[in-house]
């Protein structure tokens, strides 16, 4: 049984998108030590799977095959369970991603409140289509399903924050701002 | 109008801090618990007639009980904080503008059902409400509200709908797709990391401190008949003021709309209104003079869920808005199970065609056949999810379809 | 004990039965594709519903537990229409391309769509395309379009072999099995998977496209791979030899023993039967002079083994038999030695590496009948027997089916030792080194050509049965014994494998009381 406190004592990693992969894909030790501790706030390790993916993600840039076999060493699992996950949840980038991900919304209230214009918008403006990535590697289009910040429909989230009530120009300046 | 509870402190600036809320009474339900043994707690949550606020409306007290008698091993609280069905948001607000709530409620939970390790899984996109919530969890170590016999560890979920689903829930926090699991056993009996399991939504729990400190009667007298209290009612789509409202859960849906949210926009004409998220069966614009609790949804074949109200003007086309509801539901099976496995991703195809144009007019009772033919096969609840808006849309809206297929 | 009524008939179960299980005891076929009694419980399929008289719709039976007083109906409008329903999603992406699919015939898709199916297809939109003739590794082949999900090859790796190579990625319509990307399906019971999947998603690299499954014969045997002893079927083609290349023996398969092997066998003894139809079976008797080689009719073979073992003291003459023989054999072996009065007879012959075992079923020794050839008193030291042929006291050798140029032993010593011999005998099914230095040599049926029994690690006695003809002129080694001895002047009334089982059961207490008949199907344990 887990005592003490949850993970919210750390500071939460703040997401490092588009930063280049290292060289090899291994934590520091600090971030083993963080691997362990979230292993064991958990009554079967495994709990802490999702959160150490997040982990690898942030550091790495993107969940590669070669993270998901380091990731299942870590927790003795086969590769193909990590794989499994990995491929079930859309947060985690199975190939390299932009420096910053726009993810709007189309779902139905957004849907109402004109996405698709927002979403044609984006495409125009970067040159690419949902899913692709700017050559540059600075911005991944994503078109996502319900964010739950319905009120301010149309609305996306890039990277970690909402951005809400779209206008084909908010959104414009807001692409225009990604580094 | 009805008093706000869960709500009251949004305005108030710092409202997510622990400071704040000690100043307006917060923490002072726990002194109250602690001198009640768990049953009464149980008895006094039952006696309130608050009902799951996540989607399915169990009668929350009832869940509890379910927790075996005489069981000795480890009990978890799993607090559903997976916001995701299309139109709601007030958890959203609950985590980022009033987490200790959360914190007491789950405290208090955590006595009346025995439990020394609660999990709150908070949808990976979350991320603002993630880091207020895990703010107030420090503080509540830190004041020494947690960590003395209930310890909380905040999850997040990494990006899948089904995860609202509690067995989805529970198989996600285990570390593995959010498969939901066979039934029985229910997570009461066998839940979380094999132990006996209590997952209750954000709200639900909020609302606990109060029932603890003002009464099971009082509660309850705010509600309907078999509802107590009250709800937070997420509304967008084409209102004047979209936003979240807290209100009686007998409010009707005619006065949540044109009261509280400032009436329709768009053309100003109501055509349609999705009540309870997008997985509630559609309401047409007679329809909205039904009270927006369990039972009043039930009445009228659609359901309340999770409260998120979604309003149609007469310019919106049904057959666009099943396109994207019947891809939602395609993009988020979790494939687990045939039926839904299969069928989300036929029914899309089919949506998708007739609103292109090229529909043939066999389909749309063959949407109907299979939808129906699907409900209720399943392991969860998630396809019979879908097969409310799949049904509802066509059968309330038919001739609209049939406009668009092409005469042979 | 629940007693429950399953459409009507009464029965009392095991507690815990599913109901699956207790229905298939009053002969009631619920169907179903991802439950299988071996694994865990997983409700994906959908397909076992059943009615429950206290239940507002049809349930999985599967997942249900019968109980005391429980009505179950299986066939009702209600259960049949569901059914209906469900082969339809089931089908819905699935492609309709049977007759280029090797599972046709034996596809649980195609049995259930005509019993419980038979709907007019509606579905005209694209299906979802997936990945198709994946190698998984050296024996699987997948195809995960025809896959349903059902998830019983995860189960199985992660249940029973503990491996866990395989998942279910990806989600909604687009779930696919597969392996980790990169990695092999290499766990030593990989052919399982393709046992246990009821459709065409996983096919067997060895059989698939060799010949349609309707024209395979049947024969229940025991695998010869191990001392295991795993219950098997051996599946022949003799009706469309032309499809497979004259190959013979087209697979084996698992056969179901609760005791000794349940639902699996091990990829060795699965694959390890091409020794049968392969070019180096010794198919006539040969007699060896120096560098000529003659081809004999058995008439002329069996007098000239008979005249070789007469030229030869009995203390000259040795008997190397093989714990890969049958009971039947050995006993033969052991009649032999009576009637040539030598007490030289041995079948223990050290392998060239130890054999590899595990929890599962895998034994480390390789022979499937060791623990009978010790039970009919064939232990002697056959060390001590090469010694004394290389040292010239022995001068007279019959080796069964051991290469003995390929053991633990020096290959060197065992040369020179086969060389010095006067009078080499050797009886097997493939010609080997030793084959190629013996004066006699007698061409041996294969196991799948003959009836016969062997004795499992634990000490049961299981029945294999005649698959196939043996090959050319090959015999059963009891026969050829036999008919040595009959030349010898002994009284043998045994010529069947039954008669010689007959008789070692009459003479070894181990035995006492077993016949073919109370073997049956599920063997036998020797007495203590």
């Amino acid at each position: 049984m887990t005592t003490g406190p949850g993970p919210t004592h750390r500071t939460p990693p703040t997401a490092q998108a588009g930063r280049a992969a290292p060289a090899t894909i291994i934590f520091s030790p600090e971030q083993l030590a963080e691997v362990r501790r979230l292993q064991s706030l958990y009554p079967d390790k495994r709990g802490a799977l999702l959160p150490v993916l997040h982990m690898a993600q942030d550091t790495f840039g993107h969940v590669s095959l070669e993270a998901e076999t380091y990731v299942a060493s870590l927790f003795a699992l086969s590769p193909a369970h990590v794989h499994e996950v990995v491929t079930f949840y859309t947060l985690f980038f199975q190939q390299p991603k932009g420096r910053h991900v726009v993810a709007v919304c189309h779902n139905l209230s957004c849907h109402l409140a004109g996405a698709q214009r927002i979403i044609a918008h984006c495409k125009e403006t970067l040159g690419i289509d949902v899913g692709e990535t700017t050559a540059d590697g600075r911005i991944t289009l994503q078109a996502v399903e319900c964010l739950c910040a319905c009120e301010h429909a149309p609305m996306a989230q890039v990277d970690d924050r909402y951005e809400l009530d779209l206008t084909p120009d908010k959104v414009g300046r807001l692409l225009a701002g990604l580094a | 109008m009805t008093e706000k509870i869960l709500t009251r402190n949004f305005g108030r600036a710092d409202s997510h801090t622990l400071a704040v809320y000690r100043e307006t009474g917060g923490y002072k339900a726990l002194d109250k618990a602690a001198a009640m043994q768990p049953a009464a707690i149980v008895e006094e949550v039952k006696k309130s007639n608050l009902r799951g606020l996540g989607g399915a409306g169990f009668p929350t007290g009832m869940k509890w009980s379910f927790i075996p008698r005489g069981h000795t091993g480890p009990v978890y609280l799993v607090v559903n904080a997976d916001e995701g069905e299309p139109g709601t948001f007030k958890d959203r607000y609950l985590l980022e503008r009033d987490p200790h709530a959360l914190i007491e409620g789950m405290i208090i939970t955590a006595r009346a059902i025995r439990s020394a390790l609660g999990f709150v899984y908070i949808r990976g996109e979350y991320v603002e409400p993630w880091r207020r919530f895990s703010t107030a969890v420090r503080e509540a170590y830190e004041a020494g509200y947690l960590g003395r016999g209930f310890d909380i560890v905040v999850h997040r979920g990494a990006g899948a709908y089904i995860c609202g689903e509690e067995t989805g829930l529970i198989s996600s926090l285990e570390g593995l797709k959010g498969w939901p699991k066979l039934k029985p056993p229910f997570p009461a009996i066998k839940g979380a990391f094999g132990a006996p399991t209590i997952v209750n939504n954000v709200e639900t729990l909020a609302h606990v401190p109060h029932i603890v400190n003002r009464g099971a009667e009082w509660f309850a007298s705010l509600g309907t008949k078999t509802q107590g209290g009250t709800r937070i009612y997420s509304v967008s789509g084409r209102v004047k003021r979209p936003g979240i409202y807290e209100t009686s859960v007998g409010i009707t849906l005619r006065q949540l709309i044109y009261d509280e949210a400032g009436g329709v926009a768009g053309n100003g004409r109501l055509k349609a209104v999705v009540p309870g998220g997008s997985s509630a069966a559609l309401l047409s614009a007679d329809e909205i003079d039904v009270t927006m609790d369990v039972d009043g949804l039930k009445n009228v074949d659609s359901m309340i869920g999770s409260a998120g109200v979604i309003v149609f003007d007469e310019t919106v086309s049904i057959p666009d808005a099943l396109v994207v509801v019947a891809r939602f539901y395609a993009h988020e099976s979790c494939g687990q199970c045939t039926p839904c496995r299969e069928s989300t991703g036929w029914i899309y195809k089919m949506a998708r065609r007739i609103a292109e144009g090229h529909g043939r007019k066999e389909d749309l009772d063959t949407i109907l056949d299979v939808a129906k033919r699907g409900a209720g096969t399943t392991i969860c609840a998630f396809y019979d999810g879908a097969v409310g808006p799949y049904i509802s849309y066509i059968e309330k809206f038919r001739g609209e379809f049939e406009a668009l297929i092409p005469r042979a | 004990m629940p007693r429950l009524t399953i459409d009507g008939k009464p029965i009392e179960v095991p507690a815990g039965t599913n109901i699956i299980e207790a229905a298939r005891l009053l002969g009631i076929e619920v169907p179903h594709y991802c439950y299988h009694p071996g694994l865990s419980i997983a409700g994906q399929c959908r397909l076992c519903m059943v009615d429950l008289d206290n239940a507002p719709r049809p349930t999985i039976a599967c997942n249900t537990q019968a109980a005391d007083g429980m009505v179950v109906m299986t066939d009702t409008e209600r259960v049949r229409e569901t059914r209906r329903s469900i082969m339809e999603f089931h089908l819905i992406n699935h492609p309709l391309d049977c007759p280029v699919c090797d599972q046709a015939g034996e596809c649980w898709l195609q049995i259930y769509y005509m019993k419980h199916g038979l709907y007019d297809p509606r579905m005209v939109d694209d299906k979802v395309h997936k990945p198709k003739a994946v190698p998984l590794g050296p024996h699987v082949m997948l195809d995960a379009e025809r896959c349903i999900l059902c998830s019983r090859c995860v189960r199985f790796c992660d249940e029973i072999t503990g491996t866990g190579e395989l998942g279910i990625f990806h989600r909604g319509d687009h779930s696919e099995i597969g392996l980790f990307p990169g990695a092999d399906l290499t766990n030593k019971y990989s052919g399982n998977v393709v046992d246990i999947c009821p459709v065409g998603a996983l096919t067997d690299r060895d059989f698939r496209f060799q010949v349609r499954v309707w024209y395979l014969d049947t024969a229940r045997s025991i695998c010869q791979g191990c001392a295991r002893g795993c219950n098997i079927e051996v599946h022949t083609s003799r009706r469309r030899p032309h499809h497979a290349q004259g190959r013979r023996v087209a697979r084996l398969k698992p056969r179901y023993h609760a005791e000794v092997n349940r639902w699996w066998i091990c990829d060795e003894g699965r694959y390890g039967f091409a020794f049968v139809d392969d070019a180096s079976r010794l198919t006539f008797p040969v007699r060896r002079e120096g560098q000529a080689v003659h081809e004999l009719l058995w008439d002329e073979a069996i007098p000239a083994v008979a005249d070789a073992l007469r030229r030869h003291q009995p203390d000259e003459i040795a008997l190397l038999a093989s714990p890969k023989m049958a009971n039947e054999d050995l006993w033969a072996v052991r009649a032999l030695a009576e009637r040539l009065g030598t007490a030289r007879v041995a079948f223990r012959v050290p392998p060239a590496a130890g054999g590899d075992q595990d929890d599962l079923l895998i034994r480390a020794d390789k022979n499937p009948n060791t623990r009978g050839a010790e039970l009919l008193g064939l232990d002697g030291d056959a060390a001590a027997i090469m010694a004394d042929l290389r040292a010239g006291a022995i001068k007279c050798l019959w080796i069964f089916g051991h290469d003995v140029l390929h053991a633990a032993w020096p290959p060197a010593e065992a040369f020179e030792a086969l060389t010095r011999a006067q009078t080499l005998i050797f009886s097997g099914t493939n010609a080997s080194s030793v084959s190629a230095l013996a004066h006699l040599v007698l061409p041996a049926a294969a196991w799948v050509e003959r009836e016969g029994t062997v004795t499992n690690f634990e000490g049961r006695v299981q029945r294999f049965r005649r698959a196939l003809d043996p090959l050319g002129a090959a015999l059963p080694e009891h026969e050829l014994i036999g008919r040595v001895l009959a030349t010898l002047g002994a009284p043998v009334s045994a010529t069947r494998a039954e008669h010689w089982f007959r008789a070692l059961a009459a003479a070894v207490p181990a035995f006492a009381g077993m016949t073919y008949a109370s073997i049956g199907d599920t063997g036998q344990m020797v007495s203590p």
